[in-house]
C-alpha cells in the first residue's frame, strides 16, 4: 500500500489487489487504515521513481514504433501506424507486448483504436479490446463519462444534470452542451470519435534511420554485439548511400529481456557511412561503458539508429585509386578519442573577436572544418586590425585568473617589486606595461567600470620566468581596493 | 651472383624488415654486386646510432644551433619519443614553450626541409609521399592531464600563434581526467602521419608512466616517423624508453633590440637553459637559447659575442662618420675588454647568484 500526503493527512494513494480485499480504498486516511488493519504494510510514494519507471517502461516500448508518448503519470501512447505488419498484425502485436509486460511483472491494461482517446478508453474501461476503425462510438457509448478524459468539474456538472455516460453526451445536442460545458468536451468528444485529429506528442525524436535485429537467442558479450553493430551498419550503409548521406551522430539502443534498455549515442566529427569505422566507435564507447552497462540476462533487440545525418561528399580517388586525405585521419583519431572519453576529450581553439584575453580564444569539440575550397587568404586573420606592434599574449592562460598578494608597488599605478604566489615570493626584476583591458561594457550589465579595468604588467622574476599580472581596479577611484591576480604565464 | 630479379628483390625486402627490427640501415646490408659501388658511398654518408630505428641524415630535427646539434650529434631524432623535463611546475611556461619551439621548427617552412621529407624509404613512407608543404598544414596535438593544466595554465592560442607561428587552426588539445586516459590518447596520436608532432604533458612521477609505457610510445612514434614531446613537469629522472632527456629552465632574457640599442628594463625574446640530461650519444652540456619568433629559429646566446659578430655582419653606422677624419673602422673590432674565447658551456650569462647580487634588489629599469 502506498500513502501520499495530500492536504496536511497521510493518504492512501495506490493499494494492491490484497488490501482491496480488505475494503480498503484509495484517499482514505492512513491512520483509518491501520485502524481498521494494524498489519498493514505502508510505503511512501515516490512519484520521482514513478516517473522514471515509466520512462523506462516507454524507451522500451520503442521497440514496437519510434512514435512513444507518455500519459499522464501512468499510461503511455504508442503510436503504432505501420508498425503492425512487423509483429503479424493487430492482436499479435497486442498479445505480444501483453504478455512481455506480463513477464516483467507489471499489470498492464492496453487499448487498441484509430484515434488515441478510443484507446485510452478502450485500455481504462474495456481492457484488452482492440477497436476496428469506426466503431469508436460503439465503443464509448456505455462507458461513464471519465472515459472521456474531461476534467472532473465538467463531469460532475454534466452528471448533474443526467448525462451519465459518455453515449448521453453525444446523443445530445451539441451547441448548448458547448454554451454550458465549453469547448474541452466537444474536443475530446470529436477526438475520440475521430472527427478531429489528435497528435501524441512523441518523446524522443524519430531517427531518421534505424535498422535493427531481433534474436531468438539473447547476447551478452560485448564482442557479439560489436559484431551485431557491425551488421547493422552494413545495412545502414546502403540506406546513407541511397539517400547521398553520412551520420553525423549515431545511436545504438540495446533491449535487455526483462525491459532495461540501454542507449548508447555518440556523434561523429564528419558524416560517416562505413561499417568498419561505425563499429570501431562503438567499440570504443562500449569499452568506455563497461561497468555502466549491465547485460543482466542478455538483450533480445539491438537497434542502431543514425539520429542525424547530413550531406556525404565523395572524395576523389587518384589514379592508384587511393584518397590521401589527412583530416579523415584526424576526424577518425578525434572520434575514437571522443567515443571513449566523452565530447570534450578533443578540443580545438577558435579566436573570437574580443580584447578580453580569456574570451578571446573559444576552445569547442573537434569538428572537422569545412572543407577549404579557396586558399587562404595571406594576410593574417589573427590581428583584424592591423597593429604595428601586436601586444605580447602569454602561451598559457590559467582558467580563473589566480590571486597574488603584492605588498608594494613603486608607484600606485605601477607594476609590483615583489609578490607572493601560491605560497612562494617572486621578486619582480624587469617589467613591461601596463597595458589597459577594459571590461566588455557592452556585455556586463552594470557593475563599477573603473573597479573591473585591468593594467596588464608583463614581468621577468629573478630566475628568468615570465608571467602576466593584472591589477584589477584603479587606485582611488573606488571603494573598493584593487587586487592583483595572476593571469598566464609567458614563454 | 646467378639470382633472378625477382628473387632477389625479395630477398632485399626480408632484408629491409629485418634491418627495421634491428635498428640498423639497410644500405649497410650486402648489397648485390651490381649496386655495390653506390652502397659504400652511402653507407659513408650515414650516421648509424643504436635505439633509433634507421639513422637516416635527415631523422633529426636540427635545432639550428651548432653546438647544441653537434653534442646532440645531428639534433632531436624525429621518430622518437623525446623527453623534456622542468625542475619545477612553474617552470611550465618555458618547458611548454621549448617544445613548441621544436614543433614550430618542424611546421616552419623552408629550404631545409624541402629536401628532408624526400627519399625518406621506408622508415617514412607515409611522410615521404607527402610534400614539405603538406606538412605545414599537419595540426599539433597537446594532450595534458586536467591536473597540468590546472596548475600550469591552458595552452592559450593566440600566444602561441604569435610566439611560434602555430595557427589555431593547427592546434588540437586534449585534456584527460586520468593519466591512463592521457596515455592512451598519446598512444593513439603517437600512430598517426597526420599529426606533425604530438605533444604530452604530465605532471611528477606517476606510476602509469613507466619504462612500458613510454617504449610503446617510442615504438608508435618510430613507426609513424613522428615526434612525441613528452613534457615533464616538476618530475625527477627516471628511467625511460626516451633516447634523449633535455632538462629545460627558464633563463633571463635580454633586453628588446632597438635601433638606438638595447632598451633598457625591457623583456626580450624569451630565453631557456637547455641541459643534456640524457642522451645515448651526446655529451652533457648545457645551452642558453633564445628563441627568435620573428623568424622562428633558435640564436645560441654567448653574451658579448653574439653582438660582436652581428655587428661584424652589419657593420652600417647608425650615425653617418663625420667627414675629413682617419677612418677609424679599422680599430673598432679590436676594442673589446673580454674576448670570449674559451667561454663555458652556459654561454657568458653570470650564474643565479651572481646576477642576483649585481643587479642588487631594485629592477633595472
Amino acid at each position: 500500500m502506498i500513502s501520499h500526503r495530500d492536504s496536511n493527512a497521510q493518504r492512501i494513494s495506490a493499494l494492491d489487489e490484497r488490501a482491496e480485499a480488505l475494503h480498503l480504498k484509495p484517499g482514505m486516511g492512513i491512520a483509518d487504515a491501520r485502524a481498521m488493519h494494524p498489519s498493514i504494510d505502508i510505503v511512501e510514494a515516490d512519484p520521482e521513481a514513478d516517473r522514471r519507471l515509466l520512462e523506462g517502461l516507454a524507451d522500451w516500448c520503442d521497440r514496437y514504433t519510434p512514435l512513444v508518448a507518455l500519459d499522464g503519470t501512468d499510461g503511455l501512447f504508442l503510436d503504432i501506424t505501420g508498425c503492425t505488419h512487423l509483429f503479424g498484425g493487430e492482436r499479435a502485436m497486442l498479445d505480444d507486448i501483453l504478455s512481455r509486460f506480463f513477464h516483467q511483472g507489471f499489470d498492464v491494461r492496453a487499448g487498441l483504436a484509430s484515434t488515441p482517446g478510443a484507446a485510452w478508453a478502450a485500455a481504462h474501461f474495456c481492457g484488452d479490446r482492440i477497436v476496428v476503425s469506426g466503431g469508436e462510438d460503439v465503443l464509448l457509448a456505455p462507458l461513464p463519462l471519465a472515459a472521456l478524459r474531461i476534467d472532473p468539474a465538467t463531469r460532475a456538472s454534466l452528471e448533474s444534470v443526467g448525462l451519465r455516460t459518455a453515449g448521453a453526451v453525444m446523443a445530445a445536442p451539441r451547441a448548448p452542451l458547448a454554451r454550458r460545458f465549453g469547448g474541452s468536451l466537444l474536443l475530446r468528444l470529436d477526438q475520440a470519435l475521430g472527427r478531429l485529429d489528435e497528435a501524441v506528442s512523441p518523446r524522443l525524436p524519430v531517427a531518421p534511420l534505424s535498422v535493427e535485429r531481433h534474436l531468438a537467442e539473447p547476447v551478452v558479450l560485448t564482442e557479439d554485439i560489436e559484431r551485431l553493430v557491425q551488421m547493422l551498419a552494413t545495412t545502414l550503409k546502403s540506406d546513407l548511400e541511397r539517400r547521398g548521406e553520412g551520420a553525423r551522430s549515431l545511436a545504438l539502443l540495446l533491449f535487455r529481456v526483462d525491459g532495461a534498455v540501454s542507449r548508447i549515442a555518440l556523434g561523429t566529427s564528419r558524416p560517416l557511412r562505413e561499417p568498419l569505422l561505425i563499429q570501431k566507435l562503438f567499440h570504443e564507447r562500449l569499452a568506455a561503458l563497461e561497468q555502466h552497462i549491465d547485460a543482466g540476462y542478455g538483450f533480445d533487440l539491438v537497434r542502431l539508429s543514425v539520429l542525424s545525418a547530413v550531406a556525404f561528399d565523395m572524395p576523389q580517388a587518384d589514379l592508384a585509386g587511393e584518397v590521401s586525405d589527412d583530416g579523415a585521419d584526424i576526424a577518425d583519431f578525434a572520434d575514437r578519442i571522443r567515443a571513449r572519453l566523452g565530447e570534450g576529450a578533443v578540443l580545438k581553439p577558435v579566436t573570437v573577436e574580443s580584447h578580453l584575453p580569456e574570451r578571446a580564444v573559444a576552445t569547442i569539440p573537434f569538428t572537422e572544418a569545412p572543407r577549404r575550397t579557396t586558399p587562404p587568404k595571406k594576410p593574417d586573420r589573427m590581428q583584424a586590425p592591423m597593429t604595428i606592434f601586436p601586444p605580447e599574449r602569454p602561451i598559457r592562460l590559467f582558467r580563473s585568473p589566480e590571486p597574488i598578494e603584492v605588498p608594494a608597488t613603486e608607484m600606485p599605478e605601477g607594476p609590483p617589486l615583489n609578490f607572493r604566489w601560491r605560497r612562494a615570493s617572486y621578486r619582480v626584476m624587469r617589467a613591461e606595461g601596463p597595458e589597459r583591458i577594459a571590461a566588455e561594457w557592452w556585455r556586463e550589465a552594470s557593475g563599477d567600470a573603473a573597479a573591473s579595468t585591468r593594467d596588464y604588467f608583463r614581468i621577468e622574476d629573478a630566475d628568468g620566468r615570465r608571467y602576466w599580472l593584472y591589477r584589477q581596479g584603479l587606485y582611488g577611484s573606488s571603494e573598493i581596493p584593487p587586487r592583483w591576480f595572476l593571469h598566464g604565464v609567458f614563454a | 651472383m646467378a639470382m633472378t630479379a625477382v628473387a632477389r628483390e625479395t630477398v632485399f625486402a626480408l632484408r629491409r624488415q629485418i634491418a627495421k627490427i634491428e635498428g640498423t640501415l639497410p644500405e649497410r646490408l650486402q648489397a648485390p654486386a651490381s649496386a655495390a659501388p653506390r652502397a659504400v658511398a652511402d653507407a659513408d654518408r650515414t650516421v648509424v646510432r643504436r635505439g633509433i630505428a634507421v639513422a637516416a641524415p635527415d631523422a633529426f630535427l636540427g635545432t639550428g644551433v651548432e653546438r647544441l646539434d653537434a653534442a646532440l650529434s645531428g639534433g632531436l631524432p624525429k621518430a622518437a619519443l623525446s623527453e623534456i623535463h622542468g625542475a619545477e611546475t612553474r617552470d611550465a611556461g618555458a618547458v611548454a614553450a621549448f617544445a613548441l619551439s621544436l614543433a614550430s621548427l618542424i611546421l616552419k617552412p623552408g629550404p631545409s626541409f624541402e629536401q628532408s621529407t624526400h627519399g625518406q624509404g621506408i622508415l617514412d613512407q607515409g611522410a615521404s609521399k607527402q610534400g614539405s608543404a603538406f606538412k605545414q598544414e599537419l595540426p599539433v596535438l597537446w594532450i595534458g592531464t586536467q591536473e597540468i593544466f590546472r596548475e600550469a595554465g591552458f595552452p592559450y592560442a593566440r600566444g602561441l600563434h604569435a610566439s611560434f607561428g602555430i595557427a589555431p587552426e593547427q592546434l588540437l588539445f586534449s585534456e584527460a581526467a586520468k593519466l591512463t586516459d592521457a596515455l592512451w590518447i598519446a598512444e593513439e596520436a603517437a600512430k598517426m602521419t597526420a599529426l606533425a608532432a604530438v605533444i604530452l604533458e604530465v605532471r611528477g612521477n606517476p606510476r602509469g608512466l613507466d619504462l612500458t609505457a613510454t617504449r610503446r610510445l617510442h615504438a608508435r612514434a618510430q613507426g609513424a616517423g613522428r615526434p612525441v614531446f613528452l613534457l615533464r613537469q616538476a618530475a625527477a629522472p627516471e628511467p625511460t624508453a626516451a633516447p634523449v632527456r633535455l632538462i629545460v629552465s627558464p633563463a633571463p632574457a635580454v633586453a628588446r633590440e632597438t635601433i638606438a640599442g638595447p632598451l633598457a628594463g625591457s623583456i626580450g625574446r624569451p630565453a631557456f637553459t637547455v641541459t643534456i640530461g640524457k642522451s645515448r650519444t651526446a655529451l652533457p652540456g648545457q645551452f642558453t637559447l633564445e628563441w627568435n619568433p620573428d623568424e622562428r629559429r633558435f640564436d645560441e646566446r654567448r653574451g658579448e659575442e653574439r653582438r660582436r659578430r652581428q655587428w661584424a655582419e652589419n657593420p652600417v653606422p647608425v650615425v653617418s662618420l663625420s667627414g675629413g677624419r682617419k677612418d677609424p673602422a679599422a680599430a673598432a673590432g679590436a676594442v673589446l675588454a673580454f674576448p670570449s674565447a674559451g667561454a663555458p658551456a652556459a654561454g657568458d650569462q653570470p650564474s643565479r647568484q651572481q646576477r642576483a647580487a649585481h643587479l642588487g634588489p631594485r629592477r633595472a629599469g
